[in-house]
């Protein structure tokens, strides 16, 4: 005993040493395959309460950009606008459609932090829970995609944006409908990369990535990118595909979260799917 | 009493310039600029060990928490606290070190700032790009990352000492 106390004094440097860095590496591995509590991250409190402060210093650097990409999405929503058609033949009934019924509705949020040259880069929003945001959200903007809910305190959200290591969401050409995945290599802010493309469909430069949808999260058709350049993998048959995301993440500010109104149906309904099959 | 509300208002400094300012310069090629250590180097050369751990350990997760990195920077802070002693060891002047000098870079000249600060950024600005990626594959990445980030960051630490770290009067 007298000498495992000695041992102990010994190495007491070294062993505290061990422990914390154990702690530390820990924490990184858990936090960031799934965040058991917020207080440390940019969605706690005090980090959210001094971001949003520093937020409305910082956000008219951006402004006339965002006013422009706002017209844009204001004009072609006119352009929808019954006003904006003239009617081509007089004599048909105008029949109400009820064969939609809303899926998707969208939580509008500004983000207030963001990193863009990291390996993994976190976007904090100024929505949370009193707002309806729940981990595992899609987030798009008028652009494009963004990224899925990370992690939500009372009124603050991180988002795991598409500038991350494995974020898989399932993407596909717009064109011929052949879906793979999205990756980020955590190079370039503005390139990401499509796997999973199987190399006998042939592709054209500049054809349009858009989300698959379907698990949930994303409606079918948010722009991804284009397509810059691509490669077939040496000894696989797939193509390694580099293509130029539609939104510039840097300037991002306005985004919105989605929210499925049909989740809980879909899930029930697979999960019962799962238990027929045991 | 003096020297530790000193060294308190110092965290609290680097933790907001790192946490708001630094965080934020993002100029490409993979540039990440951390400035903390500055405060690690600065404790007192007397100070306990243990004690020197757990503050650096303590600064690193609160630069975790401004940064979502969940822990990636307090590994690298502690490494960079467990260090410190050896690198001061192996870089003694003959006559030692007088506990009452602060280990800045007017009272021990620039060159053996250059020398122990240097290797020290240089460990802790490496293992923290080689946690982050955690892949033998892009080592030469993780080296670009270290080799362009390091330099910069310590150009800084130097600046913020001529314009914050009042000179000594030598004795």
């Amino acid at each position: 005993m007298r000498n495992f106390i000695a041992f102990i004094k010994h190495f007491q440097v070294v062993l505290i040493f061990v422990l914390l860095q154990g702690i530390a590496l820990s924490l990184y591995v858990s936090f960031v395959q799934f965040p058991r509590s917020q207080y440390l991250t940019t969605a706690s409190f005090i980090q959210g309460n001094i971001f949003s402060a520093r937020n409305s210093l910082t956000k008219h650097f951006a402004l006339s950009e965002n006013n422009v990409q706002l017209q844009k999405k204001n004009i072609e929503l006119m352009n929808k606008q019954p006003f904006s058609f003239i009617p081509q033949e007089n004599g048909l009934v105008k029949i109400n459609d009820t064969l939609h019924r809303e899926q998707y509705e969208y939580i509008p949020a500004v983000v207030i932090n963001s990193t863009h040259d990291k390996r993994d880069n976190y976007f904090t929003i100024n929505a949370g829970t009193s707002q309806g945001i729940k981990r595992g959200m899609g987030v798009f903007s008028n652009n494009g995609i963004v990224g899925i809910i990370h992690n939500t305190s009372t009124n603050f959200s991180v988002i795991k944006s598409c500038l991350t290591k494995k974020l898989n969401i399932a993407i596909m050409l717009k064109e011929s409908n052949e879906f793979g995945f999205l990756e980020w290599d955590g190079r370039d802010a503005r390139r990401g990369s499509m796997t999973g493309v199987s190399n006998d469909f042939d592709l054209k430069i500049w054809s349009r990535i858009v989300t698959k949808g379907g698990g949930g999260i994303f409606p079918r058709g948010i722009p991804v990118g284009k397509i810059e350049k691509f490669e077939v993998i040496e000894g696989e048959p797939l193509w390694d595909i580099t293509f130029l995301f539609s939104e510039d993440f840097r300037s991002l500010q306005n985004v919105y979260v989605i929210k499925n109104l049909l989740e809980k149906e879909q899930l029930d309904l697979e999960n019962q799917a799962n238990e027929n099959q045991k | 009493m003096n020297e530790s509300i000193k060294h308190s208002s110092r965290f609290i400094a680097v933790l907001l310039i790192q946490g708001l300012i630094l965080n934020q310069i993002e100029i490409g090629f993979g540039i990440q600029l951390m400035i903390y250590p500055l405060f690690i180097i600065l404790l007192p050369v007397n100070i306990n060990i243990i004690s020197l751990l757990f503050i650096s350990f303590s600064l690193g997760i609160l630069v975790d928490a401004f940064s979502n990195t969940y822990g990636l920077h307090a590994s690298s802070a502690l490494l960079f606290a467990f260090l410190r002693p050896s690198i001061f060891k192996l870089f003694d002047n003959r006559d030692g070190y007088d506990a009452l000098v602060e280990t800045n870079v007017f009272n021990m000249g620039l060159i053996w700032f250059a020398k122990s600060f240097g290797v020290l950024l240089f460990i802790h600005h490496l293992w923290f790009f080689f946690l982050e990626m955690f892949k033998f594959n892009d080592f030469g990445f993780i080296l670009q990352k270290t080799m362009l980030s390091a330099p910069i960051s310590f150009a800084i630490c130097i600046l913020l000492q001529y314009l914050f770290v009042k000179k000594q009067i030598s004795k």
